[in-house]
């Protein structure tokens, strides 16, 4: 496990989504990174009963980097880790919390390993129509654990396939500083850009 | 009234006549008895009715006879009617003798006397056989008794085993082995289930008395039966096999070689129970080291061929793992078969023994906590891999479980590598004997890993300088620290650290002689612990050291490899009486200062007991 940066790749004007995929794909085959692998990342949306008030909202999310964990994330920003059969605990919440209808967002994607880097791009998809919302590239460096120590190694390795649309630092890194990044965050950071692309679509 | 007549009166005839015969005689017919009369007058009685009316009334003959042939029209299709029948005959029947009884227990009108009957003829001879037979049967049985009651006597007087003894014995047994009656039969088991063993074997012994005609002095009452497959002796052999000869030979016996013997006072039972169970835990052993035998991938396949399994731990040398079962019969001619007996190494077989019985333990006893949520016999880590958040490739990690078989690798991996080091930093300390090379193996260490510290020093110079290395033998690698942290690792062949060894020492007398030098005030000009001049070495690198008197018109250089040897050639400035340097040009002294060309030193003749004491010999000579 390591420090994780999740980024928005904005797709470019007259060309889909799976175009955009394929030239980040073939840019990271180039720099001589090897498939291995997909990966995904689904949050589901419970919205709290009429028994709790005022109203609360909890994301339960899955990621197939930590296959036997479950996390849970309040509007607050509490984070649960708990273990997989949190899902199960949930079906029996049913009274106080139910799953919002539609709300299912997920990012599916391939996933490259480069020595210490492990590169995810992965296309973001609502709902049961499974409607393509846009692109997260997640970077990963595993030998270090301290945003700080090796944030400016990131963004190098980024701007080596990402080009000027390197991201900024996040704001979970940024607020994290010399303390020891958690998987935690990588979740957050993931929440953050799923709550974008809610807005947005909302907005339309 | 005068004359009398004489009118006899006779009664009449009190019997009727039966018959009058020709002859004029007459049969009369008997008087009825008082019993004969009465059933006579029972049987003009019509019970049915009276049952029916409550009162007797004796209907007209005429009327009667109607009624019954109406009754046999009415009744000839009603199914129960001969049971009806034979009901109401019965209840007459019933009903007189009720009567009968009640008037003969009145005793005044009926007496009920004894039937005389015949006796039968009796056969004297016949009384006799059976009275005989019944007799001789009570005798066999009281015979049989007296005999096991004196037989019990003559037990208890002279204190041998018996039946009371079968029990005692039986006690014993049950204070160490598990038992359990199966109608009739006392059963044990000596399996390792209880102890968490999966194995297939039920390990069903018998316990069974001694039969009486059996029983040899000294034998025990009691007597076991084990099955046929625990017979015997087992081991399991574990060889560590070169190409050309065997290294090491180390054997997991559980009870080592031969049959062991009983300890005072302990009973034959007890011996020929643990042998079996000590088959059974072998056989056990070996089934799972097979199984994973088979399952393992690695590059060079492990070979199943009957009671033995066969891997390649290092390039030419194999590891064997082999079952030895003998039969009773068999045992004393394998004893002289196997000279490598005495050669079997504790430790391995120690491993082994323990390994499968942390197995059985873990198998009993999962990792506690037991909360009811969390899925069974998940590990301690798997447990918390969740809420810790365990990325893919740590998850993976967990699966990844090592069988016996891989532990017992290692082991052995280790064992040869450590075997092999060891011996050759013997032969390389009796080989090397300047600088001296000393090694200091740590007593503390795993099955998977020890260490050994060497120091190399000068003798006579300890003081000065001292280089120690740390030699950690791995599984398959070889690690040394040196003093300074730097950390080298090796393969498995020993030349490379021989190699290492060798150049360490050619760089500790360099060494020295740079701290014998500041200790002598001589001026270092330079010194370098891998040489870029001279001849390529064949190992390594040349060390080498110059260093200036302190008068500076001396140089003395040292150059040392570890394939050839040190070279220490001198540097003398030119002599000041000697004038032939002197030219008209070159007048001033100080140009006597400066240095000829070197000249080697004949070292092996130079006196001195080692390379520093020789510097430090000549050191002075130039001083």
């Amino acid at each position: 496990m390591g420090v994780t940066c999740v980024s928005q790749w904005p797709v470019p004007d007259g060309k889909s989504g799976q175009q955009a995929v394929e030239m980040l794909q073939r840019r990271l085959e180039a720099t001589g990174a090897t498939k291995a692998g997909s990966f995904c990342v689904d949050c589901e949306t419970y919205m709290s009963g009429q028994s709790i008030t005022p109203s609360k909202t909890a994301h339960v999310m899955h990621s197939t980097g930590h296959p036997l964990t479950c996390f849970a994330i309040m509007d607050s920003g509490t984070c649960l880790v708990a273990d997989s059969n949190f899902d199960q605990l949930m079906t029996k919440l049913k009274g106080f919390y139910a799953p919002r209808k539609g709300a299912k967002i997920e990012v599916k994607g391939p996933r490259y390993e480069y020595v210490d880097f492990i590169v995810k791009i992965g296309t973001v998809t609502t709902g049961p129509t499974a409607s393509s919302r846009g692109i997260l590239v997640e970077v990963e460096y595993t030998p270090c654990v301290v945003p700080n120590d090796c944030w400016s190694l990131l963004t190098e390795f980024m701007g080596t396939f990402m080009g000027d649309n390197k991201p900024a630092i996040p704001q979970v890194l940024a607020s994290k500083q010399d303390g020891i990044y958690s998987p935690t965050d990588t979740i957050l950071q993931y929440l953050e850009h799923f709550n974008n692309y809610r807005k947005s679509t909302g907005n339309k | 009234m005068a004359s009398d007549v004489r009118v006899s009166v006779e009664a009449l005839q009190e019997n009727q006549v039966q018959e009058v015969s020709l002859d004029g005689q007459e049969t009369y017919v008997q008087p009825l008895s008082m019993s004969e009369n009465l059933a006579k007058l029972a049987h003009r009685i019509d019970f049915s009715q009276e049952d029916s009316d409550g009162e007797v009334q004796l209907e007209p003959g005429e009327e009667e006879e109607e009624e019954e042939e109406e009754r046999k029209k009415q009744e000839a299709h009603w199914p129960w009617e001969s049971i009806r029948d034979k009901l109401r005959t019965s209840l007459v029947e019933t009903n007189v003798l009720l009567d009968v009884l009640k008037i003969a227990k009145d005793k005044k009108y009926m007496v009920l006397d004894p039937v005389s009957q015949e006796p039968q003829p009796s056969k004297p001879v016949l009384q006799y056989v059976a009275k005989k037979e019944s007799l001789s049967g009570a005798a066999d049985i009281l015979q049989k008794g007296a005999d096991r009651l004196a037989k019990s006597q003559a037990e208890f007087s002279s204190g041998s085993r018996g039946q009371g003894d079968f029990h005692r014995e039986l006690l014993k047994l049950r204070q160490y082995w598990r038992l359990r009656r199966a109608g009739n039969n006392i059963l044990g088991d000596l399996s390792f289930k209880s102890a968490g063993s999966h194995y297939w074997h039920s390990g069903v012994f018998e316990v069974v008395k001694t039969t009486e005609e059996g029983m040899a002095p000294g034998s025990s009452p009691l007597e076991v039966r084990i099955p046929s497959d625990l017979e015997g002796n087992a081991y399991i052999q574990v060889v560590i096999e070169d190409q050309l000869e065997t290294i090491i030979a180390v054997k997991a016996a559980l009870l080592p070689n031969s049959r062991r013997e009983a300890a005072p006072g302990e009973p034959p039972w007890n011996v020929k129970l643990e042998a079996a169970q000590n088959v059974l835990f072998c056989k056990e052993l070996f089934a799972q080291l097979a199984r994973e035998a088979v399952q393992m991938k690695s590059t060079i396949p492990h070979l199943v061929v009957g009671n033995q399994i066969t891997s390649q731990i290092f390039p030419g040398v194999q590891l064997s793992i082999a079952l030895c079962h003998n039969t009773v019969e068999e045992d004393s001619k394998d004893d002289t078969t196997s000279p490598q007996r005495c050669q079997h190494n504790h430790v391995l077989e120690h491993a082994l023994h323990q390994m499968l019985r942390e197995v059985h333990r873990s198998n009993l006893n999962p990792a506690p906590p037991h909360p009811v949520t969390a899925p069974f016999s998940s590990s301690k880590k798997r447990r918390v891999a969740g809420p810790q958040g365990l990325d893919r490739k740590q998850c993976t990690q967990l699966q990844e479980t090592e069988g016996l078989l891989e532990r017992l690798e290692k082991q052995a991996k280790h064992t040869l590598l450590r075997a092999r080091i060891l011996d050759m930093i013997d032969k390389l300390a009796q080989e090397v004997n300047d600088p001296c090379l000393q090694a200091h193996v740590s007593s503390i260490g795993t099955s998977t890993e020890s260490s050994v510290r060497i120091i190399i020093t000068s003798p006579g110079y300890e003081q000065i300088c001292k280089t120690m290395l740390h030699v950690n033998i791995g599984v398959e690698d070889v690690k040394v620290v040196s003093k300074d942290g730097k950390v080298i690792t090796l393969s498995y062949d020993e030349h490379e650290l021989r190699d290492l060894l060798l150049h360490q020492a050619c760089q500790h007398q360099v060494n020295t002689v740079q701290s014998l030098s500041k200790m002598m005030g001589w001026q270092i000009l330079h010194l370098s612990n891998h040489v870029g001049t001279g001849p390529v070495e064949k190992l390594g690198n040349a060390s080498g050291i110059m260093m200036a008197s302190p008068k500076g018109d001396r140089v003395i250089s040292v150059r040392n490899s570890p394939s050839l040897g040190p070279l220490v050639s001198v540097q003398l400035t030119r002599q000041k009486g000697c004038e032939t340097w002197r030219s008209d040009v070159i007048k001033d002294t100080k140009w006597d200062q400066v240095g000829g060309s070197f000249k080697p030193v004949q070292w092996d003749k130079a006196k001195g007991r080692n390379f520093v004491n020789k510097i430090e010999l000549l050191m002075g000579c130039l001083t």
